[in-house]
């Protein structure tokens, strides 16, 4: 045993729910928190808890996430022996069509994940914004002699189908299952991240193929509960499941909050994105701008209040933005007004527009619009 | 075997920059943040890669060891290539002798076996402390077109002024027949900026006599200049028009960086033809809270703003305090401005704590005999709760 980690990332899923802002791309490039993408945060997690072998797995509109992540320099994982390794949708001659599940998806890379000479393997949605030591995980889950760690993190369930964790006195799971009412308390949420022994990965996978099985929660997970050996490891902190436009809307405003703010990005395992060489941002003479998370090269003339400003934003002289999103290089031009709004990137709103959604139905612009 | 390459770069990064004080204690002049979120050796390395020109020797000497690590491979500036990209050249050791670079051609002359490998036809010399975007590649094409042995970089001056400047005295063709350092009366307006694109074989041998004149200071505008115009070499002026400022002093280092403030100045960062490269801070955007206002400033990632920022850059990773209010001043990275301070015409270091209450710098109509009275805080201090410091003074550090 090495006691070394690889990992298998699922670039896509939940498009259905994201609407227009997952049209052009996949779930994991879904820009987030003003200059990153949503698989910033797991890449970033793996390369700060020294894991360096990373197979991407992806399903359609992966051609923004490969721009994104290029060779993986900018997140250190331009290596000799390890690295990215992005697997795009591949068809076994032996089925007819893209996977349909994770397991497929799995059992399509198994070769790679057989050669790898890591002995564990974290398995990952990319849509979860967090910061998290999975060295820490590593560890419980080798102490515990779990079978598979499960990440969860205590919240309220809300629209979206969560896989809901029961555990019992010793933290083991006594029940998992699927959730898509919401609740009033909180419960404890799966982040559908597991770290487990690949040779477990492999046995499980094999398995469930054989059967004709797709889903890695249901088909797996759900049949492992009974042995007792799956352990609910908490993530404390700010951890965020995007995973439809409410959920994006609300998740990104909880960045305006300082606590969650120093959670996220205050450790000094540090969060990398693709690095742009934007200029830092220009404010005006007469610009007001407050509670307001804004990345570089911006150029703010108007009003700002309440709002996540991507790169490149220009905000023009007499526009008021107020409890918006605003992604790269948006203009809003003179005098126009925008309001519980998420704009896409490179949208531009014309002079004069008056624009508002509500808190609980922001309304989503699509890419490069004018409005 | 290294493929051949037509130009290569040098850049003299030595300097101490002694008039820059505090701020240069620990690094070299090139190393000091400029502008947000660059160093000055960034506009200079980002003109040369977007010139066309992939292999640049960065001589240090001086502190070298922030700029090594800041330059790395090169990476940043897309400098790290298979044949060519960019190296640190400090002094080393040789078979019969080892020195210190004695002076600016002497730094050409320890590595003229770096310029060899690359066997250029021209070579390209610059420096690291000026703020400036140049396409190297026109001047190239002059210096082709010229025919000469050396081409150096001149811009206007104002005349009042030129008595500051190395003047070269030309021809109408741009050919140079005179050359006066800190000229009293000045014929001409054309300043040399201290970059020179010389013919690899010319000057090879020029380094080399120079060398053996056991009196000469080995540096370019007092010695091989003068000497090659001696000799009747084809020397000639080329003219550049734009942004170029010496960041030497504080009052310029300071006035250099209020530019990017004024909309019609011409040393605009945001033309995406000519990027400024820089190695990147990995920060989260940067957050203006519920208390904060902001006018006519320049904010970078990672900065927290809670106070009142008025005409001033603040740079990555700083934070500004409620109740504070910087008006006119320079924040460097990282630096805490604290609850209540004022700062006002000020150059705040690194890593710079100011405490509460604090009065740094004082407010000023205009420069006395050219120079702003900026106060200095120097880099990884704390200062206390009360700290005053007056206008133009240089705090000492602990």
């Amino acid at each position: 045993m090495n006691n070394k980690m690889m990992s298998v990332l699922f670039a896509s899923g939940n498009e259905s729910k994201l609407n227009e802002l997952t049209l052009h791309r996949t779930t994991a490039s879904l820009p987030f928190g003003g200059r990153y993408r949503l698989i910033d945060f797991a890449l970033s997690n793996l390369v700060n808890s020294n894991i360096t072998r990373i197979g991407i797995i992806t399903r359609n509109n992966y051609s923004s996430l490969m721009d994104h992540i290029r060779m993986g320099r900018d997140w250190d994982l331009n290596r000799k022996n390890s690295g990215i390794a992005v697997f795009p949708p591949f068809v076994l001659n032996t089925a007819r069509e893209v996977y349909k599940g994770k397991i497929e998806a799995i059992y399509t890379i198994l070769d790679f994940i057989k050669r790898a000479p890591e002995d564990y393997v974290v398995v990952s949605n990319c849509n979860v914004a967090a910061n998290i030591d999975i060295v820490k995980v590593l560890n419980t889950h080798i102490e515990k002699k779990a079978d598979v760690t499960v990440l969860c993190h205590k919240a309220k369930v809300n629209s979206s189908l969560r896989v809901v964790i029961t555990e019992n006195t010793e933290g083991f799971i006594s029940d998992l299952h699927f959730e898509e009412t919401p609740s009033e308390e909180d419960k404890l949420i799966s982040l559908n991240i597991y770290v487990l022994r690949k040779d477990l990965l492999i046995e499980y996978v094999e398995n469930a193929y054989s059967r004709g099985h797709v889903d890695f929660e249901k088909d797996i997970l759900f049949k492992e509960v009974e042995n007792g050996r799956l352990y609910a490891y908490k993530v404390e902190g700010y951890a965020a499941i995007v995973d439809d436009v409410k959920t994006y809307y609300a998740e990104s405003m909880r960045l305006l909050e300082r606590c969650v703010r120093e959670e996220l990005f205050g450790s000094e395992a540090k969060i990398y994105t693709k690095v742009k060489d934007s200029v830092p941002t220009v404010y005006g003479k007469n610009c007001k701008v407050t509670n307001s998370l804004i990345a570089d090269g911006c150029v703010i003339n108007g009003t700002v209040e309440n709002s996540i400003l991507f790169r490149n934003v220009r905000i023009q002289e007499g526009a008021v933005v107020k409890n918006s999103i605003i992604m790269e290089d948006g203009v809003v031009m003179e005098n126009s007004t925008l309001a519980y709004a998420i704009t896409d990137k490179n949208v531009t709103i014309r002079e004069n527009r008056q624009i508002s959604g509500f808190l609980t139905y922001p309304i989503v612009i699509v890419k490069n619009k004018v409005v | 075997m290294f493929s051949r390459k037509e130009c290569v770069a040098m850049l003299l990064a030595g300097g101490q920059g002694t008039r820059l004080g505090v701020l240069t204690q620990k690094v070299a002049k090139p190393a000091v943040p400029f502008g947000g979120k660059y160093r000055i050796i960034d506009f200079t390395l980002s003109n040369t890669i977007n010139s066309g020109i992939d292999t640049i020797g960065v001589l240090t000497q001086y502190q070298p060891f922030e700029l090594n690590q800041y330059i790395g491979n090169g990476q940043p500036w897309d400098l790290d290539r298979l044949n060519g990209g960019a190296f640190v050249l400090p002094p080393y050791q040789k078979a019969k002798s080892g020195e210190w670079y004695k002076g600016t051609a002497n730094a050409i002359y320890q590595n003229i076996d770096f310029v060899d490998r690359y066997n250029p036809e021209y070579v390209l010399i610059l420096s690291g402390d000026h703020i400036y975007k140049m396409d190297y590649s026109r001047m190239l094409a002059f210096h082709k077109l010229s025919n000469a042995d050396c081409t150096i970089a001149v811009i206007n001056v104002p005349i009042e002024e030129a008595s500051r400047f190395g003047i070269m005295n030309t021809r109408p063709d741009g050919r140079i027949y005179e050359f006066e350092e800190k000229p009293k009366n000045p014929k001409s307006t054309k300043a040399s900026m201290g970059i020179y694109i010389f013919t690899w074989e010319k000057l090879k041998k020029y380094l080399i006599l120079d060398e053996e004149d056991k009196n000469s200071s080995n540096d370019f505008g007092k010695n091989i200049i003068p000497a090659m115009l001696e000799a009747g070499e084809r020397m000639f002026a080329y003219e550049f028009s734009g942004y170029w400022k010496d960041v030497g002093t504080i009052s310029s280092l300071w006035e250099a960086n209020m530019d990017l403030l004024d909309a019609s100045s011409e040393i605009n960062l945001k033309n995406k033809d000519w990027k400024i490269y820089a190695r990147n801070a990995a920060e989260p955007p940067h957050f203006i809270g519920e208390k904060a206002s902001l006018i006519n400033s320049v904010i970078s990632e990672g900065a927290n703003i809670d106070g009142k920022v008025e005409n001033s850059i603040i740079f990555t990773g700083v934070t500004i305090e409620e109740g504070s209010r910087v008006t006119n001043s320079i924040i460097m990275p990282d630096a805490h401005i604290k609850k209540g301070a004022v700062v006002d015409h000020a150059i705040v270091g690194w890593n710079t704590v100011i405490g509460e209450g604090s009065v740094i710098g004082e407010p000023q109509d205009g420069p006395v005999g050219g120079e702003w009275k900026i106060a200095v805080m120097p880099p990884d201090t704390v200062f206390g709760s009360g700290t005053i410091v007056k206008a133009g003074e240089m705090a000492g550090g602990k």
